[in-house]
């Protein structure tokens, strides 16, 4: 069902087999990730009375907690380009689980912002990134499943533990619940022991490596296929050890591909990315207190943020197979841009919609929507630059979303507090969003006319000299 | 909030006399009489229609509203409408909550429904408990009683019975504003802090104190005595703060938090647990053991079928060896029978 893709990793993915539990462990990391700060804020009236002070200082511990998560982003690219996914995903782990068991024993609101925001913070980061990349690994073809299926992870994290963190809450008081959130939290580290490493080694050379080691590879793997997975780094050390004297930049760039930045699918998916993140998260935050100021009580305003939740679960997965087919997948990235648009349209709508049942229908849409954009977020970043860069990739885009999701909800905020309204808030977000979709749109579409004319130039270059055992590369790897 | 205030303030203005005073306290003061009209504001007027429905084609409607004032066109009160109907049974009643936290005077009135007033010959009681009070306003389709509240033994339930041909009932419970506690426990540990907050919801009240249990007693807590193991801070008019500081096992049992009223007082219950630290340990320690043996499981799982894929590719080589031995032995062998037969 799904087209053919020409790959860029120098091997074959295995497209399922153990991949699937590598999707089971990348879940997990991504929901953990997603949800914790979101599930945090149980904790807030507590400490806030324990330690007297005022809500925005207690907000900070989640801020600074989503701030160090995606800023740490480019930390983690350069771990996994040097390390492999699982070793840091099980450094991730322990750290996260040291941050909360610390925090346990916190006597200062300082002492929080630091154990629970930058440790743990840091710790998922080191979590969400690394099991990103190697869905990009072990999937080629069915690749857009598997991200819809690991990205799932959040909204169930999300149904199990809030109420899990309030059934804590209520038996053991905010410390014992804090040490057992760690002991929680290190469950990543059996995510990240599912995330076997694997490269151009472990796909096709297998008896090579059995026997004679890491040193047999440096002649099976090219160039290019360099810049990937963790037993193919061994080798690229030695080869910059023998040249010696290589420049700085280009050594920094082994680490962390800077290069993307002429890259110009890369560069489109940046800004539209961006500017989308400016009014993604705030209409989740501020949709509860919005319909508790319509009049609606307080459990069914909670029950909306569930409904939500259950669609999104849905949706992700559903999003993953639509994005795989053979209409969807050559397009992925205009299926993006118009679910960014729907989602903006939904905002635009929201207040139109009166009284609790149009709030529920609001709900509904935006789950879907929300699921929608969060299955394919990376999926086409992958798409656009490639597995073998994309470890490099997400650590620039997520460093650079970090500050217009950290933005976000204040801005939401001030408008509210301005306006004394809602739907000013509203309109914010479903503009941005909608001109976001309208310039990915407009972008791709010019990406994808030029990548077909350096196709087509490629294969009249091609057609006049062929060498032997040349890798096609995908026209994707390049400008 | 702010808004509202002033336009109820500016309404009553605009409007007619006031019945009602302060009784004792301080004299005259214009804050506070303001801040009173607010009060009284909160539970104005609240009409509530009591519908019956009996088996006699004819229904009784009765509305009860608390007056603040005598008179008065309807744009002059606040209303709020209920509607509650009591199907069956007559002789069932109506009730209403008010809520008084100092002295004021009052006017209760249970008026019939417009639509009622061809009714007549109908007696109208006013009673408080057993003993009967007097009306004091009386009109075809009204009957109310003035009543000056100065204490707390003037609270209670008054009621108003409308007998005609059946018998309806409507009840005003007066009572001091109520105090919340907290419905779940507060969980804390041996060593640690605890705090104990406990708030009024729009009345302020004069006094706050709070009582700690001993077996069936409420012994009052004094935090100047015990400054080291108590600190009783009001954070602000309606809310005070109880931090009981190094909890041992004997701090654990229910509080009270006592808010005094002019006329009268309130209590709010609390939960102490104090819970020593093996409490949670002992699931940290489950759900760390359950992270090692599975991250164990894998990793053993992973060795095994590499062990597997090896020797797999070995066979699978060795195989190929042979193969290819065979084909060797077989080419020479061809090769030399040709030669042979050359």
């Amino acid at each position: 069902m799904s087209p053919s893709v020409p790959s860029d990793l120098g091997y074959v993915p295995p497209d399922g087999g153990w991949g699937w539990a590598v999707v089971f462990g990348a879940s997990i990391s991504v929901g953990f990730a997603y949800t914790f700060p979101k599930a945090f804020t149980i904790y807030f009236k507590e400490l806030q009375a324990v330690y007297s002070i005022s809500y925005s200082q207690i907000a900070w511990i989640t801020s600074i907690m989503c701030a160090t998560t995606y800023g740490g982003g480019p930390i983690s690219s350069i771990l996994v380009n040097r390390y492999g996914s699982r070793p840091v995903v099980i450094f991730g782990g322990l750290l996260c689980g040291i941050g909360m068991v610390s925090a346990a024993f916190c006597t200062s609101i300082l002492q929080l912002y630091i154990c629970v925001g930058f440790i743990t913070g840091f710790g998922l980061a080191l979590n969400l990134q690394p099991s990103v990349i190697i869905i990009g690994k072990y999937f080629l073809k069915k690749r857009p499943i598997a991200n819809g299926l690991a990205m799932a992870g959040s909204p169930v994290m999300l149904c199990t533990l809030a109420p899990l963190n309030q059934f804590l809450f209520d038996n053991f008081g905010w410390r014992g619940s804090f040490l057992i959130l760690g002991a929680i939290l290190l469950n990543c580290c059996v995510a990240g022991a599912l995330f076997r490493p694997i490269g151009p080694a472990t796909a096709s050379v297998k008896t090579q490596m059995a026997e004679e080691g890491k040193g047999a590879l440096k002649e099976e793997v090219t160039e290019d296929a360099m810049e990937m997975s963790s037993p193919t780094n061994v080798p690229m050390e030695n080869k910059t050890e023998e040249e010696g004297g290589k420049d700085c930049c280009e050594k920094i760039n082994q680490y962390l591909d800077f290069s993307l930045f002429k890259h110009r699918g890369f560069l489109i998916y940046l800004i539209g990315n961006v500017l989308m993140f400016l009014g993604f998260f705030a209409p989740i935050v501020f949709l509860a207190p919005y319909a508790k100021h319509i009049g609606i009580d307080e459990y069914s305003a909670a029950f909306l943020l569930s409904i939500l939740a259950i669609v999104d679960m849905i949706a992700r997965p559903t999003t993953g197979i639509i994005a795989n087919s053979k209409w969807v997948r050559p397009r992925i990235q205009y299926f993006f841009s118009f679910s960014i648009a729907f989602n903006g349209t939904c905002h635009l709508l929201c207040p139109l919609a009166s009284g609790y049942t149009g709030l529920v229908v609001y709900s509904i849409f935006f789950g879907l929507a929300f699921g929608m954009v969060c299955a394919m977020l990376f999926e086409t970043l992958m798409d656009l630059v490639g597995a073998a860069r994309f470890t490099s990739a997400v650590g620039l885009v997520t460093i650079a979303e970090c500050c217009t999701i950290l933005l976000g909800p204040p801005i939401g905020g001030t408008l509210i507090d301005t306006f004394g309204d809602y739907k000013y808030m509203f309109i914010k977000c479903g503009a941005v969003m909608v001109l976001a979709g309208t310039f990915l749109f407009i972008m791709n579409y010019y990406n994808y006319h030029m990548l077909a004319k350096e196709e087509k130039e490629r294969k009249d270059h091609a057609g006049v000299g062929t060498r032997q055992g040349e890798m096609q590369y995908s026209s994707k790897t390049f400008n | 909030m702010p808004a509202a205030f002033s336009g109820n303030r500016l309404r009553l203005l605009l409007c007619l006399s006031l019945s009602f005073s302060l009784s004792g306290g301080s004299p005259a003061d214009p804050t506070m009489t303001t801040q009173d009209v607010n009060k009284s504001q909160a539970n104005f007027l609240t009409k509530m229609q009591a519908g019956l429905n009996e088996s006699s084609p004819e229904h009784m409607m009765a509305t009860q509203t608390v007056n603040q004032q005598t008179q008065g066109s309807p744009s002059d009160h606040l209303t709020l409408g209920h509607n509650i109907s009591t199907p069956g049974v007559s002789g069932t009643s109506v009730e209403k909550n008010i809520t008084l936290d100092r002295g004021t005077r009052i006017e209760l009135s249970c008026r019939l429904d417009n639509k009622y007033s061809h009714l007549k010959s109908l007696q109208v009681t006013w009673k408080r408990g057993n003993e009967t009070v007097r009306h004091i306003n009386k009109t075809e389709t009204s009957w109310s009683i003035q009543l000056r509240i100065s204490d707390n033994s003037k609270l209670g339930s008054y009621s108003c019975t409308v007998k005609g041909e059946e018998e309806i009932s409507a009840i005003f419970h007066l009572q001091v504003p109520k105090i919340e506690g907290k419905e779940k426990p507060i969980v804390s540990y041996e060593g640690d802090t605890a705090v104990m907050i406990c708030k009024s919801f729009g009345y302020t009240p004069i006094a706050w104190t709070w009582y700690m249990t001993n077996g069936s007693e409420q012994i009052a807590i004094n935090d100047t005595l015990l400054a080291n193991k108590y600190v009783i801070h009001r954070i602000s008019a309606n809310v005070t703060h109880m931090k009981i500081l190094k909890l041992t096992k004997e701090d654990n049992g229910v509080y009270w938090c006592e808010a005094a009223f002019e006329l009268g007082k309130s209590k709010g219950k609390l939960k102490l647990k104090v819970l020593s630290f093996m409490v949670p340990l002992k699931p940290f320690l489950a759900i760390v053991a359950e992270v090692v043996i599975l991250v164990t499981i894998i990793f053993l799982y992973e060795m095994y079928s590499k062990k597997k894929e090896k020797s797999a590719e070995a066979e699978k080589e060795f195989d190929q060896i042979e193969q290819l031995k065979s084909e060797e032995s077989n080419g020479l062998e061809n090769s030399s029978a040709r030669h042979r037969k050359i």
